[in-house]
């Protein structure tokens, strides 16, 4: 553990004002605040005086908040680290996994190095929480998972993550659950799944045995769902069903999910009060080329909606940051998220729910006692950190200094 | 100094082809000998030589970029954040706005808009095409400041300035105030919606036609009304080019309806744009319908990017980074292959790329304008798809320096 410092004059959200057109502004006033063993234990206005002798760190009134959470990677798939490649164009899904299946094994060597370097961007961004797919496959075996653990582990005192298993060739060929097994004894922690209608040819099947792999390793699912409209929502309100019947309420997620926002309103809200009751997630990467899942409507629903980047720069597509935060930022540009608290709210995406006020303007985090995890930026304020996405100026993770510098 | 050697530049030579698959693109090192503005050559051998020298370092040489479509005199960059005011009455709400905001932003309006240009001469900006509001409410004065703006920055960009009646030409009246614009500085004729603003098509547009020939100058239309309604006045705005002789001279600012229109509407309507070279300027709305920019491109229409907005009371998004765009427009068209993302830097460049469809070098040649940018990337299609940064700018052979003093927030 690091020893206690005061991290002083942090710009801190304190409330709204609204001006006289009823505009709401947000109010910031700077702070010192003491961080010991990870957590920030206690929060004191700017004019409060340290005692000499103690450590300070300068926060250079920078804007805090939440560090993020980047909630759907695939670490193993990306370019990063080696010469620039494009993509080849594929017709199809299934030529796009066969250019994969050809592309692995060359790949393999590098895994821990290509991961490092995708994780080296995710964290100089903010986050300090990586959910990674790995692929699970005949032609991989657990190689990918292998050489992601490895380069996660080196990485474990600036981040936490989650593995899942990922059966990204299909689930119901010959021997792939044996590998999925094998795989959560060896460092995976949760049950992946992919499109049980488009590729496992068997919607009822693959999400029994995903849940199997589940209950078999105590472990949460979070399935890719790519397969759109009515078969696509079908295959969430399957899914529904069988996490209530297992009593996984809380455990499990959907990927992507662009069917729930390709059927009928009604539907939506069915399926939204449903999700919600069931604890369930659905993870988003903010596509511009695909439907969106009706991620206002699974908010107020209940429905904890996260957001990734999705593996990127990759055999897949050549384009992306990963940048939570510009995620947020493509979603406010969508959804036209243009007011002060609109905005500000939205943030709670990329932070996987604390936000620095509630949407009433009380002060919600930090909080004496909350883990010392923040992004600095040159901001004023939360509405502006979405709207005009500021380079991140030091990132710290339970007290450390993770990226950047102060 | 007028004659200098820029050494040590990558450029793009070639495709590497497996198959006829175009799989990357070749470079190589090069020296260009830059003098009075132009390139005057473009050799392998170092060159032994007193005169001065710029180390590239091996950064890839692009030609420099062009914002289509901005409005500097209206922004809140430079200034304090300030989110927008949610929307009652759709565009209303806006133009209302600018009847209190506008006074209030004059007496900071070419401090702002100088900033916003040093955020483009940063990113690679050597032109800019600029809507300048002229209605009642400004007058002309967010035109005066747009011009002093601009005419500091003259020696490191070059500019068109449209006389915009935001409010509506014939809607607030602004007829004899854009024609006093095109007498002050202004450009291009602007218009915005001849249908759902001004409420007279025709009208609308044989006025905006009228002062263009008044003062051989072109124009360029911010056109958002949709399907058929924005298909309508586009043959319309056709014909009037076609009458007022301005073929090559006009352009289509968003075009929305272009996005609404498919099979051979499109076609006809893309056959009647080419016949009098309009052009089309788009900001790859990604809320909405986007224009169909590959397939334009197709038909031979020219597309070029804007960002219409930094931060201001219309959107608090906007970047000022073409590169970031071209990758935007580029994932949202699925253009991924190395061949379609190298062609995608020709939205932001005017129609310039290193190599044609051949893979011959076509930038830069010998007599060309060193107007260009050194970024951190391989080759273009790198740039586009990884967002490189821009490292140093030149304009007709000058370096582009930054000419802020100090960097403090403009006070609104």
């Amino acid at each position: 553990m690091t020893t206690p410092y005061w991290l002083t004059n942090v710009r801190l959200e304190t409330g709204y004002i609204q001006d006289e057109k009823g505009a709401f502004e947000t109010k910031t006033e700077l702070f010192h605040l003491k961080i010991e063993d990870g957590r920030i234990v206690e929060k004191q206005s700017n004019s409060f005086t340290i005692q000499t002798g103690e450590n300070t760190k300068d926060g250079k009134g920078l804007l805090a908040l939440p560090t993020f959470k980047e909630m759907h990677n695939h670490l193993d798939k990306t370019y990063l680290s080696l010469d620039w490649k494009a993509p080849i164009p594929a017709k199809n899904l299934e030529e796009r996994l066969r250019l994969e299946a050809m592309e692995l094994r060359e790949l393999a060597s590098t895994t821990k190095q290509r991961a490092s370097a995708m994780i080296d961007l995710l964290l100089s961004h903010g986050s300090t929480h990586i959910r990674s797919h790995v692929n699970i496959d005949p032609y991989i075996g657990l190689r990918n998972l292998e050489g992601v653990k490895a380069a996660l582990e080196d990485y474990s005192d600036k981040l936490t993550y989650e593995i899942v298993a990922f059966p990204q060739h299909g689930l119901l060929r010959e021997n792939v659950i044996p590998l999925m097994k094998e795989a959560m004894r060896s460092g995976a922690n949760l049950v992946g799944g992919l499109d049980p209608a488009g590729i496992d040819r068997n919607i009822e099947k693959s999400l029994y045995e995903v849940m199997n792999l589940a209950t078999e390793f105590d472990a949460d699912i979070d399935i890719h769902l790519h397969d759109n409209g009515h078969v696509g929502f079908y295959t969430v309100d399957k899914f529904v069903e069988m996490v209530e019947e297992a009593k996984w309420q809380n455990r499990a997620a959907v990927s992507h999910a662009f069917s729930l926002g390709e059927v009928p309103v009604p539907q939506q809200e069915e399926i939204a009060d449903k999700l919600s009751k069931a604890g369930m997630s659905i993870m988003s990467t903010i596509p511009i080329t695909r439907t969106l899942p009706p991620i206002d409507l699974l908010d107020q629903k209940g429905v904890n909606v996260y957001l990734g980047c999705d593996g990127f720069y990759d055999s897949w597509g050549p384009y992306g940051t990963g940048d939570v935060l510009e995620k947020v930022t493509r979603y406010g540009e969508l959804y036209r998220r243009s007011d002060e608290r609109s905005l500000a709210q939205s943030l709670k995406f990329a932070t996987g729910g604390p936000t620095p006020l509630t949407n009433e303007g009380e002060v919600a985090w930090p909080l004496e006692g909350d883990a010392a995890s923040l992004v600095l930026v040159n901001a004023t304020c939360s509405a502006e950190a979405v709207a005009r996405t500021p380079k991140r100026e030091a990132v710290i993770f339970k007290g450390k200094v993770v990226s950047g510098q102060l | 100094m007028t004659t200098f050697w820029l050494v040590n530049v990558r450029l793009e030579k070639g495709f590497k082809y497996d198959n006829h698959r175009i799989t990357g693109t070749e470079t190589e090192i090069c020296h260009l000998k830059v003098e009075d503005g132009k390139i005057v050559e473009i050799t392998n051998v170092y060159p032994n030589t007193e005169e001065g020298q710029v180390d590239a370092c091996h950064q890839l040489l692009l030609p420099s970029l062009r914002d289509m479509h901005i409005h500097i005199d209206k922004t809140y960059y430079g200034g304090p954040w300030k989110a927008c005011t949610p929307l009652t009455k759709g565009i209303f709400t806006r133009l209302e706005e600018e009847k209190e905001l506008l006074p209030k932003l004059l007496p900071t309006a070419q401090e702002r808009a100088e900033k916003m240009i040093e955020l483009y001469l940063k990113n690679g900006h050597t032109h800019i095409r600029t809507h300048c509001n002229v209605d009642p409410v400004i007058g002309l004065k967010n035109l005066e400041a747009t011009v002093n703006a601009l005419k500091k920055y003259e020696d490191v960009l070059s500019y068109e300035i449209v006389a915009f009646p935001q409010h509506g030409l014939l809607k607030s009246d602004s007829v004899q105030l854009i024609r006093e614009a095109m007498k002050n500085g202004a450009t291009l004729v602007g218009g915005v919606d001849p249908a759902t603003v001004d409420r007279n098509i025709e009208k609308s547009l044989y006025t905006i036609f009228e002062i263009a020939v008044e003062n051989n100058k072109g124009v360029d239309l911010h056109l958002h009304d949709p399907n058929t309604l924005g298909a309508y006045t586009f043959e319309r705005m056709a014909q009037y080019t076609k009458e007022a002789g301005l073929k090559g001279r006009a352009t289509i600012s968003h075009g929305i309806a272009l996005g609404d229109i498919q099979g051979e509407a499109l076609i006809e309507m893309a056959a009647i744009l080419k016949e009098q070279e309009i052009d089309v300027t788009t900001t790859v709305p990604i809320n909405r319908a986007t224009i169909p920019i590959p397939t334009l491109d197709k038909y031979d229409i020219k597309v070029s990017v804007g960002h219409d907005s930094i931060t201001d009371h219309w959107s608090p998004f906007g970047t000022g980074n073409t590169i970031q765009k071209l990758g935007i427009l580029a994932e949202r068209f699925r253009l991924s292959d190395e061949n379609s993302l190298s062609t995608t830097l020709k939205y932001g460049t005017g129609g310039v790329t290193p190599l044609n469809e051949k893979g011959e070098r076509v930038w830069p040649k010998v007599g060309d304008d060193a107007s260009m940018m050194l970024v951190n990337a391989s080759c273009s299609a790198e740039a586009v798809a990884r967002r490189a940064s821009v490292e140093s700018v030149f304009f007709k052979g000058k370096k582009v320096e930054s000419k802020l003093i100090e960097s403090n927030s403009v006070q609104v």
